[in-house]
């Protein structure tokens, strides 16, 4: 078992008997009724009573009686369920507790959650950090209060998000990890082999990773042949990114431009509540500039059923390119199953804690900030109603063959040329073993990127 | 190779008017700048392609040089008589590009090297076969690539901030997001916000060639520039405002600090080349190296910044020409200084009344002497002068470890900026053919810390053509 007392800062007592002492104890103090008090912190979660459905109670089920011990064990399982894939508490636990939700099974939930609750902690292993977060969203599912703790993370991230601290997270993120710089790779060389000999370039940003991608497209324009074409980069801000931030990075563009020596104009576009309101006037689009549409991790984003309407609108300001990076996971087509939905959201971001896990040393800040930002999505996908307007802040992935149906409806694909996958394979050598490039399979398009042999960023070129 | 008058009925300009003076170390010429009295060889495509051009007389046998058949020859045993090679003196030989559109296609543009001539063939118009495994590089020269091969990988860029990258992609990302270069717009809008300071405190000197007097900023941002980056912002804002000093002295305000200064034009002149930093007397200047070559870089586009706005597009595009000409070592200090040069002409001697600034200003005008056509010479001729040569190599050579030139060319560099300027011109054009036919691959080296220095050290590596 992974769980080491040390590491678990709930004040348990983890094993054995005593657990189930007190387990008793407490489920006999919580027989009487108190009302939900949802703006509790988790930490305080043993003492918060849950009584969701009624005020059942029921006497301890031989499940819940056995030693703690078999629930941790590997293979274990007198559960009367099957057990999870793997032989990883956390996994096993947390779908238990989806499923409970989903069959409305309360004191199954209720018992889950207080399990997972003295388990789970941001700080420790991947299992744990996974436990936690998770626990976050399966509470706030559970309780209804998927919307209100979304939006306390929302601001709680705005307020500690500066410029400092996001660019250092996201370089240090790109330095020891290609998640980021794979797109921006292989959608620069699709964007440079698209406009080349354009003396105008227009390039539409809506991405998630604060113009990280632009430096070295700036080189390779200044660099690459005789005529620098003149860059413009119109960055649509999606939400939480903080105006100061973008300021700061408009100024750091432009002088970076300057240095290049590429002719070169910043703009940003915010305070939009629907990428669909875009129209070429609004991100001034000329007549003969050549227009690039680059989107990283910006169509998830988007309400799954605005999404044609946002393709159809890039395919109206008449790019020349379209890049599209998205993360392999599907949260889209099983966002009304509960289960099934739950058990994505948790391979996908096993996947990620455990690559961030390999990446980053032990103790990293960044690693642990990067974890935080996951906070909200996966409460988001999870705990949050589609119905209410969240401002594109959907965070519903799709797999790239499921955004490839989206796009071919106006855009037909582009393949990546012979270079811009060498380019990409160069750089994957450049990090740590593990990271590979795989070809999609046959009618698919694209690029993929694979962490152990999983699929996990998908990276597309498209033209009108 | 004396350039004396056209001869044999083959066009070709004068490359350089005057003679120069003559130097113990015999020069290369530029590339494609021939004798006059050469034989212009023009080969075609196929045959310049060809291998195995040099065939032995005696038994046929295929060469790709002419040394390895003078070496296979000997194994003949020829008598004595037929050894020698035919009596009549073989003329030098230049070779032109068979590609119409090519610079080199021109006979006064020829290039002297058979060799030469069929690597500029291949690098500039022929396919690019041969690939880097590690950054994926392409080219088109064996010779090339394999000498790219050896140090790839093994290239350390440096930030200005300190910061040690071994890959090339994550130091570009970086150097646009970092602090220091941040710390440049932060300075530049703060000089430009206080016009009206009175001079404060020490007084620094900045050897400027020519102490432009445009009114709207530029001195400003010059001022800014020479300045070495210190780690608190009262020390750079401090430093902004002596340094403006100097120039609100030339309108007549401050003149009690500029008073204060110790410099004789003597100092000035041994202070040598291009390196502000040093004028300051900092200690932390021979630690902050790569400061003073991005100050170098934004001094020159401080030129820009100045003139309006960033968006000032009249003023990019102007500048983006010739840069976009200069392909390796990053454009800017190449050919931006142009546009220095031509205010530096435009703008003749600012009505300076005051001692220091009169000093200046003659610096400049001894550099001034020297115009491009004898570049070289005033080259010669400032080699020996620069007597603390020394003293800058370590500034720029240990910045960039594989420029193993830039150390004892730099010192030799010219003692000014007018005629360094005035140098950079120069190669602005040169540039593209010294890259073809040059050190091999040409634009591997390219970096951001080593687009200053190298630069830098250009002007004074025409000598000997590295």
């Amino acid at each position: 078992m992974k769980v080491s007392s040390a590491k678990v800062s709930k004040e348990s007592k983890v094993h054995g008997g005593h657990h189930k002492n007190s387990l008793h104890s407490k489920r006999r103090s919580h027989h009487s009724i108190l009302p939900l008090q949802p703006s509790d912190q988790l930490d305080q979660w043993s003492s918060v009573t849950v009584d969701m459905y009624s005020n059942h109670h029921q006497p301890q089920t031989s499940h819940t009686s056995t030693s703690r011990s078999s629930d941790y064990s590997a293979g274990g399982g007198n559960n009367g369920e099957p057990s999870g894939t793997g032989n990883k508490w956390a996994s096993r636990l947390l779908k238990e507790c989806a499923r409970a939700i989903s069959d409305k099974d309360s004191s199954k939930i209720h018992h889950l959650l207080w399990m997972l609750n003295e388990l789970a902690s941001p700080y420790g292993d991947c299992d744990q950090k996974l436990a936690s977060y998770f626990l976050q969203a399966l509470f706030c599912k559970a309780t209804e209060s998927g919307q209100r703790c979304f939006k306390t993370l929302i601001s709680v991230a705005e307020k500690s998000h500066s410029f400092d601290s996001a660019r250092k997270l996201i370089l240090k993120f790109q330095e020891v990890s290609p998640w980021t710089t794979f797109g921006h790779v292989a959608a620069n060389g699709a964007i440079l082999e698209a406009l080349d000999g354009e003396p105008k370039l227009h390039i539409i940003d809506i991405s998630n990773t604060l113009c990280t991608q632009w430096p070295t497209l700036l080189e390779a324009l200044a660099t690459r042949n005789d005529d620098t074409p003149h860059l413009k980069l119109t960055v649509v801000v999606t939400a939480n990114i903080v105006s100061s931030v973008m300021k700061e990075i408009s100024q750091r563009m432009e002088k970076f431009a300057r240095l290049m020596g590429v002719p070169f104009e910043f703009n940003v576009i915010s305070g939009l509540n629907h990428l669909g309101e875009l129209t070429k006037e609004a991100l001034g689009v000329l007549e003969d500039e050549a227009i690039a549409v680059n989107c990283i991790g910006a169509l998830r984003r988007v309400a799954v059923e605005e999404r044609a309407a946002v393709i159809q609108m890039f395919r109206s300001l008449g790019p020349k390119v379209v890049t599209v990076v998205e993360e392999e996971a599907d949260f889209s087509s099983t966002r009304y199953e509960f289960v099934k939905c739950f058990e994505e959201c948790l391979r996908f971001y096993t996947c990620y804690f455990e690559m961030l896990e390999e990446c980053f040393t032990a103790t990293s800040n960044e690693k642990l900030m990067l974890e935080r930002e996951c906070s909200r999505g996966i409460v988001r996908v999870l705990a949050c109603d589609d119905d209410q307007d969240n401002e594109g802040e959907c965070e519903r992935r799709e797999r790239g063959s499921q955004w490839s149906e989206r796009l071919k409806e106006a855009f037909s694909p582009v393949g990546f040329s012979d270079d811009v996958a060498d380019d990409v394979k160069a750089l994957l050598k450049r990090y740590r073993s593990g990271w590979e490039l795989a070809q999609p399979h046959q009618n698919e398009t694209g690029l993929y990127l694979t962490w152990k042999e999983e699929a996990v960023v998908w990276v597309s070129a498209w033209k009108p | 190779m004396a350039e004396e008058s056209i001869s044999n009925g083959f066009v070709m300009n004068p490359v350089s008017g005057s003679n120069p003076p003559v130097v113990a170390k015999k020069k290369r010429n530029l590339p494609g700048t021939p004798d006059p009295e050469a034989e212009v060889i023009s080969l075609s495509p196929k045959t310049l392609m060809a291998t195995n051009r040099f065939l032995c007389e005696i038994c046929g046998k295929g060469f790709q040089r002419d040394q390895n058949l003078q070496l296979h020859r000997r194994g003949h045993n020829l008598p004595w008589k037929l050894k020698q090679r035919s009596s009549k003196e073989v003329r030098k030989r230049v070779y032109v590009c068979p590609e119409k559109t090519c610079v080199h296609h021109h006979p006064s543009r020829a290039l002297g090297d058979l060799t030469g001539i069929k690597k500029h063939f291949y690098r500039k118009h022929g396919e690019k076969k041969w690939k880097c495994e590690k950054c994926s590089k392409r080219y088109a020269v064996q010779s090339d690539w394999k000498a790219h091969s050896k140090t790839c990988g093994t290239r350390e860029y440096k930030c200005d901030c300190g910061t040690l990258f071994s890959r090339r992609d994550s130091f570009i990302t970086h150097r646009a997001f970092c602090d220091a270069l941040a710390e440049e717009t932060a300075r530049l809008n703060a000089a430009s916000s206080m016009h009206s300071l009175a001079a404060a405190g020490n007084f620094n000197y900045q050897l400027m060639g020519n102490p432009l007097d445009t009114g709207n900023g530029m001195p400003q941002h010059f001022s800014t520039v020479f300045k070495p980056i210190s780690s608190c912002n009262d020390d750079a804002i401090d430093q902004t405002r002596r340094g403006f000093s100097l120039w609100m002295g030339q309108a007549s305000q401050g003149q009690d600090s500029i008073g204060k200064s110790t410099l004789t034009l003597q100092e000035i002149q041994q202070f040598g080349s291009l390196n502000p930093g040093s004028i300051y007397g900092d200690p932390m200047v021979s630690t902050s190296n790569p400061p003073a070559l991005d100050y170098q870089l934004n001094w020159v586009f401080g030129n820009k910044v100045s003139s309006g706005n960033a968006e000032d597009h009249q003023l990019t595009t102007s500048t983006s020409l010739p840069l976009s000409n200069v392909k390796e070592n990053g454009p800017q200090l190449v050919s931006v200084p142009s546009l220095f040069s031509t205010q530096h002409q435009s703008h003749q001697t600012p009505p300076f009344s005051m001692s220091a600034t009169a000093l200046l200003q003659k610096a400049a005008q001894i550099g001034a002497t020297s115009t491009d056509t004898s570049f070289l010479g005033s080259f010669g001729t400032k080699c020996s002068n620069s007597q603390d040569g020394n003293k800058y190599t370590d500034l720029y050579v240990s910045n960039t470890p594989t420029t193993t030139t830039l150390g004892s060319d730099l010192e030799n560099s010219a003692n000014d900026i007018s005629t360094l300027n005035q140098l950079q011109m120069y190669p602005a054009k040169r540039r593209r053919m010294q890259n073809e036919d040059g050190s091999g691959g040409g634009g591997e080296t390219r970096d951001f810390l080593g687009v200053g220095v190298q630069a830098l050290c250009h002007p004074s590596s025409i000598n000997g053509w590295t």
